[in-house]
């Protein structure tokens, strides 16, 4: 037993701060009168925990969710790069399981946390589009798969960069995202060419938009198709950010300032 | 007197009556009669308004008030305080009607006005439970109805119209039992007219904007992404709710109460 605890000294030995992704109360209480700073990353801060780091979905992908709480973290200032840090996560179902150290990093700055905190749309705007786009990726339409792509934020000027291909189906209609009938209305107008536009607010504000972004110095990975070049570029010409469905490969990737930001499997939500 | 003493008969049924109501008086036996059958009245009035409350479905159409919630706490549910309620009623007048064949008649006056009050008491009982419901149930269709319009203002509808029943639930209740509620009417006049006063002042231009914001939401003369100018203000449109129109230009976002909208015009470049 002696060279398993070993096994954990040496992981957190002389860290700068603790991470715990969605504590129990009692599992936070434990860690109360603990000399580092003590971060909690949760969907909802039940334990009312200060600092505390929203976590907008329950990234599957263990490595996103540290990069998000870290990247959150650096944001409020609570560690910065170089430190070392101790993160108590839960790999399998939802109750922390392992322990992970990791050396905090300028380059860890993936834009994660920066997409849902610090994009012009509202974070809950982004979070239910990102919804969304999870649940017509997992069932599809009528079970085949089916692509789609949302532009949200700074809708103004993504409407004066694009045109319609028909006639937009909520015009002069106040649907929001987030709303019960919204999931329905938007599978069935995903069989549809083109882009949906989602204002700051979270107002649907067309969908079959043309895109017409200049598409240069746009940086995403080759082999996407043209959805993904127009919705990525698109981001890069106004303050947008599109998160795009795939039908090809049906993954969820999210584009900020001609950049790819995160790129998750439906499947695992 | 003949001294003798014949051995005692088997006396007929009738005789054994007569010699029990001889024994304990005729208005015993009446008032244990009408008490006998209030009670299996009132309990079973009870229970027929329980059948007749879950018949018509009230317990689903009620489901999720705050008094059917509180009731639920207490371990019952309105349907079983309101057949409660029927089963007491009935037993009060029971009681009197049964003291009534025993013939107590002191305090005669005093138990007149009692039974009097009695039946009213009783319905401003239930007007206050029906009131209570009521409001509570026309609070979460009020929130329902408002759910899709994304405005925290209207929070405070649901509410208002939630208070508008109760009070209007007491008044009936206590001008049922016959207490004075000129003063509370003329009260609530007088606190709406301050109210309306007070906020038309205050939120006039919050009203005037939402008056032409609803115009606006409703026949959408511009939309997102147009280009217009509201007086020397001139961008594209990012937004717009109720109460103000966000332009943004260039370098500067606007945010032009509605109002103004109206005032100077709206001016869409093509």
């Amino acid at each position: 037993m002696v060279a398993l605890s070993e096994i954990l000294d040496d992981l957190v030995s002389d860290v700068d701060g603790l991470f715990l992704f969605t504590p129990s109360h009692s599992h936070y209480e434990r860690f109360a009168d603990l000399d580092v700073p003590t971060v909690v990353i949760a969907p909802e801060n039940t334990v009312e925990a200060e600092p505390f780091v929203e976590l907008p979905l329950q990234f599957q992908n263990v490595k996103d969710r540290i990069r998000f709480g870290v990247e959150g973290a650096m944001e409020q200032n609570i560690v910065e790069a170089g430190d070392d840090i101790a993160c108590n996560v839960g790999i399998f179902g939802g109750d922390p399981d392992s322990v992970v150290r990791v050396r905090v990093e300028e380059n860890m700055r993936s834009g994660i946390y920066d997409l849902f905190a610090n994009s012009r749309a509202d974070p809950g705007v982004i979070r239910d589009v990102f919804e969304v786009a999870i649940e017509l990726g997992k069932k599809g339409q009528k079970g085949e798969p089916v692509g789609a792509l949302f532009i949200v934020g700074d809708a103004g000027n993504v409407m004066n960069k694009s045109r319609p291909l028909s006639y937009n189906p909520f015009e002069k209609s106040h649907v929001y995202v987030g709303d019960p009938i919204v999931n329905v209305m938007l599978k069935e107008f995903s069989r549809l060419d083109g882009a949906f536009v989602i204002s700051d607010s979270g107002k649907i504000v067309s969908a079959y938009r043309y895109l017409e972004p200049s598409a240069e110095g746009v940086d995403i990975p080759k082999g996407l198709g043209a959805r993904h070049m127009a919705g990525g570029a698109i981001t890069r010409d106004t303050n947008a950010t599109a998160i795009v469905l795939s039908e090809s490969d049906g993954l969820v990737r999210a584009f900020k300032g001609g950049k790819m930001i995160l790129e998750i499997d439906p499947e695992d939500y | 007197m003949t001294g003798f003493v014949a051995p005692l008969p088997l006396q007929p049924v009738d005789t054994i009556v007569t010699r029990i109501v001889e024994l304990v008086g005729l208005r015993f036996i009446g008032v244990v009669a009408v008490l006998f059958v209030g009670l299996i009245l009132a309990y079973a009035a009870g229970t027929a308004v329980q059948r007749l409350l879950i018949g018509v479905g009230l317990p689903d159409a009620i489901e999720g008030t705050a008094f059917e919630r509180t009731a639920r706490d207490f371990e019952t549910s309105t349907v079983e305080i309101l057949s409660w309620l029927t089963r007491y009623f009935l037993l009060g007048v029971t009681i009197f009607a049964a003291l009534s064949v025993a013939g107590v008649n002191y305090a005669d006056r005093f138990w007149n006005l009692v039974i009097a009050i009695l039946p009213q008491l009783f319905i401003a009982i239930i007007v206050l439970i029906v009131g209570i419901v009521v409001g509570d149930k026309v609070e979460l269709l009020v929130a329902e109805r408002f759910r899709g319009v994304k405005l925290p203002q209207v929070n405070i509808l649901p509410s208002l119209a939630k208070y508008t029943v109760f009070f209007l639930a007491a008044l009936v209740a206590l001008s049922q039992v016959g207490v004075a509620t000129l003063a509370l009417i003329v009260l609530l006049g007088g606190y709406l007219l301050g109210l309306i006063v007070l906020s038309a002042v205050a939120f006039r231009d919050l009203l005037r904007s939402g008056a032409a914001g609803t115009y606006l939401l409703f026949s959408q003369p511009y939309t997102i992404g147009d280009e217009i100018v509201v007086g020397d203000v001139r961008g594209v449109v990012q937004e717009f709710d109720v109460f103000v129109t966000r332009i943004e230009s260039e370098d500067e976002e606007y945010i032009v109460p509605n109002a103004r909208v109206f005032d100077t015009g709206v001016g869409r470049i093509r």
